[in-house]
């Protein structure tokens, strides 16, 4: 975990009143922004060593956390001495991405290479700028690093003015590093644990899983991650490894989770339990094989002499639904 | 060269074996196999679905189409604007999100936001469209029209895919991939509904929608993106924590860990059934609303038809009288212009319905066999001796 000092600095010549904030923010990432950043990293053309693209997300009211929910491509070019960014393209994609997401502004930017130079120096100016860009609120800079054989490093950045004169401070930035949080809501969780699944699968892809199917590899994870701590604590009984009073704690609170119900009311619990789920799933079942019954013997005149036998079957499905129905109320009262 | 030769083959023969079976149908049918969604699809889906649940969201894929699977590699949602209803169901819920992905405004709006992604080297082929669903709750007009609209209008291979966010919360991830079959297709084109219609084309509710199996890939950088957010600084942290509170407050005790999800280990039976009774309910409260429009259409037609009956011996008699005076004859059809028949109602709806409540069995089914696993397993970890007995 990389620790932060904050200090504030005097700020460049910069005119009043213009300046971006430089008050320490935290930043937030939403797993979905970076995927986005490696899928476009991907998509890079072949002579592009890095590309960027532009972050939005949501700020706290005071401004000290930013959220970043979701990125966009921007196309640029860099050479030697100048640096291309498609600004038209970035006005427009923005006005068509807030267009499905109101709620979400500005942030920042994102640069696929670990590298600051002058390029990102002139290009977090444009992000952090009026008009267009986040001001009064500083710009995040996040870099993702991409490079082969080597981990991907995330790092997010916000930047003061820097510079004797105003035409230096326009293509000079000092960029100063920022923590940040990688965070899944409850609802990215399964997707993640799906995506998560393929990650040791040779063609790096993976089925959906059933209900089941998960139930069980959730027990057969637990089962291993109990094998793992009798095993630690057998060690440590045979004194092999040392023995830790906290780690004893931890686990003896844990065990004491275990809770201590009377026999007769888990099995009384049990048994109301039990019958519900049974009972729901036959009337489920039930009402599905009514239904598909008085579809087909609407459908199916012909073999059963005339329009009558499917009047009387539909009357029938129709009765029977009805005795369905009110007993499906008997039972909700009854649990009511 | 040889493999690629063969599937086409393969294909070509699937395809005449398909015609041989509907040789009625003029359009060559799609061989599309599987789905296959990248990560960065799951993951933009499962942020819009749930943060406008339990509203529904919509939203378009792009990908491209490699040998017969759909490899689906990016995904945007459609803005929620207001649309008048132009179905030609009166039926259908007023909801503008779901009505979306067929509203004129947002071809437009995807038409130029692909046009934006082709610039960045995304793959720009309009290939479907997704949305949230509530339980299983996703058979109904507007899913049907969507994916007409998709396969007539924009291109034949698409798909839709359901996110079911309310079955996702409870631990494994629900995403499937539907396509409305060729058989159903034609007859929606058509609107052929009436039961002379269906008993001619034989269509059952399982005939509706073709389901795709449906698989996750990861891109390179993912997986090792993952494999990082698996193992946090495995380096640092062997030695033994000095006290309880170290040991509480440090990262390997933290829930945010990815794996393992262990969501799908508790135990909420009631919140999940009383919702399913509630849907199955609804779906028996519109089963019997189309029953009775339909028993309604048979009394009418039966009194129409006694009406015109009536009618046709006054008329015969008429002409009997009339020959023996020797007048001339009255038109005996007259009655095609004085009487009319009422219109057949449309059996669609209980079609669907019907498809629902197999879906909503099923999703119980799935349920039933897992919690009772759990309420086994709950029941001989607190009663040990019960089950020694």
């Amino acid at each position: 975990m990389d620790s932060f000092l904050h200090l504030a600095r005097p700020l460049g010549p910069v005119s009043v009143g213009t300046a971006p904030t430089t008050a320490p923010l935290n930043v937030v990432i939403q797993p979905q922004a970076i995927f986005s950043v490696l899928d476009h990293s991907l998509r890079r053309n072949a002579d592009q060593e890095r590309v960027i693209g532009t972050l939005l997300g949501t700020r706290s009211e005071d401004g000290s956390e930013v959220e970043v929910r979701s990125a966009f491509a921007v196309g640029h070019s860099e050479a030697e001495d100048q640096v291309e960014v498609d600004m038209e393209y970035h006005k427009q994609m923005l006005a068509l991405h807030l267009k499905a997401n109101p709620r979400e502004v500005l942030v920042g930017w994102y640069a696929t290479a670990s590298e600051l130079n002058t390029f990102s120096a002139l290009i977090q100016n444009f992000y952090s700028g009026q008009g267009d860009g986040t001001w009064p609120h500083p710009a995040v800079h996040l870099t993702v690093s991409t490079q082969p054989g080597k981990d991907l490093e995330t790092r997010a950045y916000i930047s003061a003015p820097v510079g004797v004169t105003a035409e230096r401070a326009a293509d000079s930035a000092a960029f100063i590093p920022v923590p940040y949080e990688l965070r899944y809501g409850e609802a990215d969780k399964s997707g993640l644990e799906s995506i998560a699944n393929a990650k040791d699968a040779e063609e790096r892809s993976a089925t959906i899983t059933s209900d089941i199917e998960s139930l069980e590899r959730a027990v057969e994870e637990v089962l291993s991650m109990i094998d793992r701590v009798s095993r630690y604590v057998e060690s440590v009984i045979d004194e092999e490894t040392p023995a830790s009073t906290a780690m004893g704690q931890f686990l003896l609170n844990a065990l004491a989770l275990a809770p201590k119900v009377e026999p007769a009311d888990i099995e009384r619990d049990f048994n109301n339990h039990i019958q519900d789920v049974l009972v729901v799933s036959y009337l489920a079942n039930t009402v599905r094989t009514q239904m598909e019954l008085s579809t087909r013997l609407a459908t199916a005149q012909l073999t059963l002499g005339g329009g009558e036998g499917a009047a009387t079957g539909e009357g029938k499905g129709n009765q029977r639904g009805k005795g369905n129905q009110n007993r499906r109320q008997d039972r909700e009262e009854a649990r009511a | 060269m040889a493999p690629f030769t063969q599937t086409d083959q393969v294909n070509r023969l699937n395809t005449t074996a398909h015609l041989l079976q509907l040789h009625t149908m003029a359009e060559t049918p799609a061989s599309l196999a599987a789905v296959q969604v990248e990560a960065l699809v799951v993951m933009k889906i499962i942020k819009h679905c749930s943060q406008t649940f339990p509203s529904t969201a919509t939203g378009a894929l792009v990908g491209m189409d490699v040998d017969g699977t759909l490899e689906i590699t990016n995904t945007f949602p459609f803005p929620v604007v207001e649309v008048p209803a132009e179905s030609h169901f009166d039926n259908a819920a007023p909801n503008p999100a779901a009505a979306a992905p067929r509203a004129k405004a947002n071809a437009a709006y995807s038409g130029e936001m692909i046009r934006m992604l082709r610039e960045v080297n995304t793959d720009a082929n309009n290939v479907g469209w997704y949305t949230s669903a509530n339980m299983g709750n996703f058979v109904n007009m507007n899913v049907i029209e969507n994916q007409f609209y998709y396969q007539s209008q924009m291109n034949e291979r698409t798909v839709a895919l359901v996110h079911d966010v309310s079955r996702s919360a409870q631990g494994s991830l629900s995403l499937r991939a539907f396509r409305l079959s060729s058989k159903f297709m034609a007859g929606f084109k058509e609107n052929k509904f009436t039961s002379e219609d269906l008993q001619k084309s034989n269509m059952r509710h399982q005939d509706i929608f073709d389901e795709l199996p449906v698989q996750i890939h990861n891109s390179h950088l993912i997986t090792s993106f993952i494999h990082q957010l698996q193992c946090p600084t495995t380096s640092a942290s062997t030695e033994l924590p000095p006290s309880l509170a170290a040991l509480e407050s440090s990262p390997f005790n933290k829930t945010s860990t990815l794996a393992p999800n262990l969501e799908n280990m508790s135990l909420s039976i009631d919140p999940f059934l009383e919702k399913n009774c509630d849907l199955l309910l609804d779906s028996i409260e519109t089963h019997n609303t189309e029953v009775n429009n339909y028993q309604y259409y048979q009394r009418v037609l039966g009194r129409e038809q006694q009406k015109i009956n009536n009618w046709k011996t006054k008329r015969a008699q008429e002409n009997a009288t009339r020959a023996t005076l020797n007048q001339p004859l009255l038109p005996e059809d007259e009655w095609q212009r004085l009487f009319k028949l009422p219109a057949e109602p449309s059996r669609l709806e209980s079609m669907l319905n019907t498809r629902q409540v197999d879906q909503y069995a099923r999703q119980v089914d799935s349920f039933v066999s897992s919690s009772t696993g759990k309420m086994f397993a709950i029941k001989g970890n607190l009663l040990p001796n019960e089950v020694l007995k």
